[in-house]
């Protein structure tokens, strides 16, 4: 048996820009576009309809009904951040969801009763989701979508229509519940018809041969039928949060704020898909036109505001936008997220959010190329090694290194460079005279050598040496090179 | 003593020495320890003279080491230090300064000692002389007493170890030179 479930967002444009700015949901609101003297209010919320503003009035009309009304321009990116948000929060509900216009997503519900329970309580798991992205919904759930559609705007905030009652429970509702476009009501109208059910009660062909395609469809929704699949909707592969803004930011301070709320909105759609934010994209709309773009990489996957605010702030204080702010857009590169419960006699090693503050700040102090975890180089070449990421967890260092390894093992102290010494060889051509190691002049007191090594000889980065351990008659313990191919030696290190 | 009194939590300790005296092996040592315990260790390279290669065949497990170059910055290698032991969740924080140690006033080493017992992590300070003075928990100091080396004695074909003697300079709250000596054989 179906079970649709369809979330509405009442009034989404201006909910949208609630979003972004909760302060004004309990001021009238209206969201307005176009030029002066032509603009107009394309969308207001419900304290400014309760005023008479809606949408079709000019700014000067719905300011004069209005006086303390609040306009924000429309945002195209503000609308589309909320309408990802909301299809996310969605699907950490149910697997199948479907776009079915601005605030407007479709729920397949079916199957879901022994995962959460019965209808009523997937409606209130379904308005928490969004709530928790910052929208108020209102849900219907029926049998169809198109009844369910028609459900979310009659009755309670979860308004379920039992299986098989569709037509009497929604036949009584208002045609204007449908909002159907203004030719089609006014012919509706012209006819007599004023509920859903007189609708429906209309022979299907006499509609179709009298208002076509349009006619159809209201009929179809009427009688709460179906006649297109369910185009399920995947996450895009992009998470982005944007904030306009009337007022020039040139300061940090302020722009910490705002980037604070923006990712705070990202972190809540990163935490319903179960994601972490393994790399950041910011961009700042400047005044003067242009943009301030910055990709900040995050010292170790995370999801929380504080530590990315931290690194964004940081990395926006060593290169500031050159002009005044007035636009933010943050997006980010997303990993799946990983849950490692550490054992019980595991030590403790440091959290990721202190980690990524301390790698950013000693990157920041000594370079990014500086710091991190050696990672032993695949050759025999001397010092072959690179800098990888740092990860101390559990998971990241799984296979710890019990007993690798030689304890007491001497350690090399590396010059880098190496440094040209002098040496002098006896007739078995074993060293005899240092100059210039750790002493202007040293004798050789016991040698053991050569370890002869050679590489990459196949792709022009050709190598050859002959490594020899010396104990000098000042005390030092070196390591001596002597380059196969141009007779050089050099100290590559002391053992300490 | 043992390697554990070097890396007492919340503890400053001091390894000091000539040159070839075996302070980077015992510092490996502690690394190696810290590794097998599973926690966390950092170590800031003052010089860029820290040798991977030879620290994982001693032991240290470096995918547990965060390695900060500071390429010759005494300045910056201990504002890295100050910052790494203020981060909770480290087990050793090493800082390695050389044959060159930079001057550190008594107020600096004694915020770095507070620092250090309000993060809880165990630092550890190589150098060529004492950096700290009286802001150090525990001194030691290594010498090294003699070389191992395998093959014909004559021609000796590598250098097999050395051994080295570890002994106590100044342990707060005890005499000095009264802590005990440790032969540490690398």
């Amino acid at each position: 048996m179906s079970r649709f479930a369809c979330v509405r967002v009442p009034h989404f444009v201006a909910a949208a820009v609630e979003r972004v700015e909760p302060a004004l949901s309990e001021r009238p609101l209206a969201i307005v576009a176009g030029a002066p003297p032509a603009t107009r209010v394309v969308e207001a919320n419900g304290a400014a309809r309760e005023r008479g503003v809606l949408p079709g009035l000019t700014d000067a009309e719905a300011r004069a009904r209005c006086p303390g009304l609040v306009r924000r321009p429309l945002a195209d990116e503000v609308g589309a951040s909320a309408r990802h948000a909301l299809l996310e929060a969605c699907l950490g509900v149910s697997p199948r969801v479907e776009d079915a216009g601005a605030g407007l997503v479709h729920v397949d519900i079916a199957g879901l009763g022994r995962l959460i329970g019965p209808d009523a309580a997937v409606g209130e798991r379904l308005l928490r989701a969004a709530r928790a992205v910052g929208l108020e919904a209102r849900v219907g759930i029926a049998g169809s979508r198109a009844a369910a559609r028609v459900a979310a705007r009659l009755g309670a905030r979860v308004n379920v229509v039992p299986p098989g009652g569709e037509r009497r429970a929604l036949g009584a509702a208002a045609l204007a519940e449908l909002e159907l476009p203004e030719e089609l009501a006014q012919t509706f109208r012209r006819w007599g018809l004023g509920t859903l059910g007189e609708l429906a009660a209309l022979p299907r062909a006499g509609v179709a041969a009298r208002l076509g395609a349009p006619g159809l469809s209201a009929h179809d929704l009427a009688c709460g039928q179906d006649r297109e699949p369910f185009r399920a909707w995947a996450p895009p592969p992009f998470w982005e949060e944007a904030q306009g803004l009337e007022w020039e930011l040139d300061a940090l301070p302020a722009l910490e704020a705002v980037l604070g709320r923006v990712l705070a909105r990202l972190a809540t759609r990163l935490e319903a898909a179960r994601l972490w934010a393994d790399a950041l994209d910011v961009r700042l709309e400047l005044a003067p036109g242009g943009h301030h773009t910055r990709a900040v990489a995050l010292a170790a996957p995370m999801g929380e505001v504080r530590p990315m605010l931290t690194l964004l702030v940081l990395d926006l204080e060593a290169h500031p936008p050159p002009a005044p702010v007035v636009g933010v857009s943050v997006s980010a590169r997303v990993v799946p997220r990983r849950a490692v419960a550490a054992g019980l006699w595991e030590r403790s090693v440091p959290t990721v959010r202190d980690l990524a503050a301390v790698l950013t700040r000693l990157a920041a102090l000594v370079g990014q190329a500086r710091v991190g975890a050696a990672v032993l180089g695949d050759s025999h070449r001397p010092d072959a090694h690179t800098l990888g990421p740092f990860d101390p967890t559990p998971a990241g260092a799984r296979e710890l290194s019990e007993g690798a390894g030689v304890p007491g093992a001497l350690v090399l102290r590396r010059l880098r460079p190496p440094r040209e010494v002098a040496v002098e060889t006896d007739a078995a051509g074993r060293p005899a005279t240092v100059r210039g190691a750790t002493s202007a002049e040293a004798r050789v007191v016991t040698c053991a050598g050569p370890w002869r090594s050679s590489g990459e000889w196949w792709d022009g980065r050709a190598w050859a040496r002959d490594e020899w351990d010396v104990a000098l008659s000042d005390g030092a313990l070196c390591r001596l090179a002597r380059d196969e191919r141009t007779g050089c030696w050099a100290l590559d290190g002391v053992y300490d | 003593m043992t390697l554990d009194q070097l890396l007492r939590q919340g503890a400053v300790t001091e390894i000091v020495g000539p040159l070839c005296s075996g302070r980077t092996s015992l510092l490996a040592a502690c690394l190696r320890e810290v590794a097998r315990a599973g926690g966390a260790a950092a170590l800031i390279d003052a010089d860029d003279a820290f040798d991977p290669a030879s620290a994982s065949r001693a032991g240290a497990d470096l995918r547990r080491v965060l390695w900060v170059r500071c390429g010759g910055r005494r300045d910056a290698a201990l504002r890295a230090a100050d910052l790494l032991v203020r981060c909770p969740g480290f087990a050793l924080v090493a800082l390695d300064v050389g044959e060159s140690p930079p001057r550190v006033s008594l107020a600096q080493a004694f915020r770095l000692r507070l620092a250090v017992r309000r993060g809880g992590a165990a630092l550890i300070v190589v150098a060529r002389r004492r950096v700290l003075g009286a802001g150090a928990t525990l001194v030691v100091e290594t010498r090294r007493r003699g070389l191992a080396w395998a093959g014909p004695r004559l021609t000796p074909t590598r250098l097999a170890g050395a051994e080295t003697a570890v002994s106590v300079l100044r342990r707060q709250g005890a005499e000095a030179g009264g802590g005990g000596v440790m032969a540490w054989s690398a």
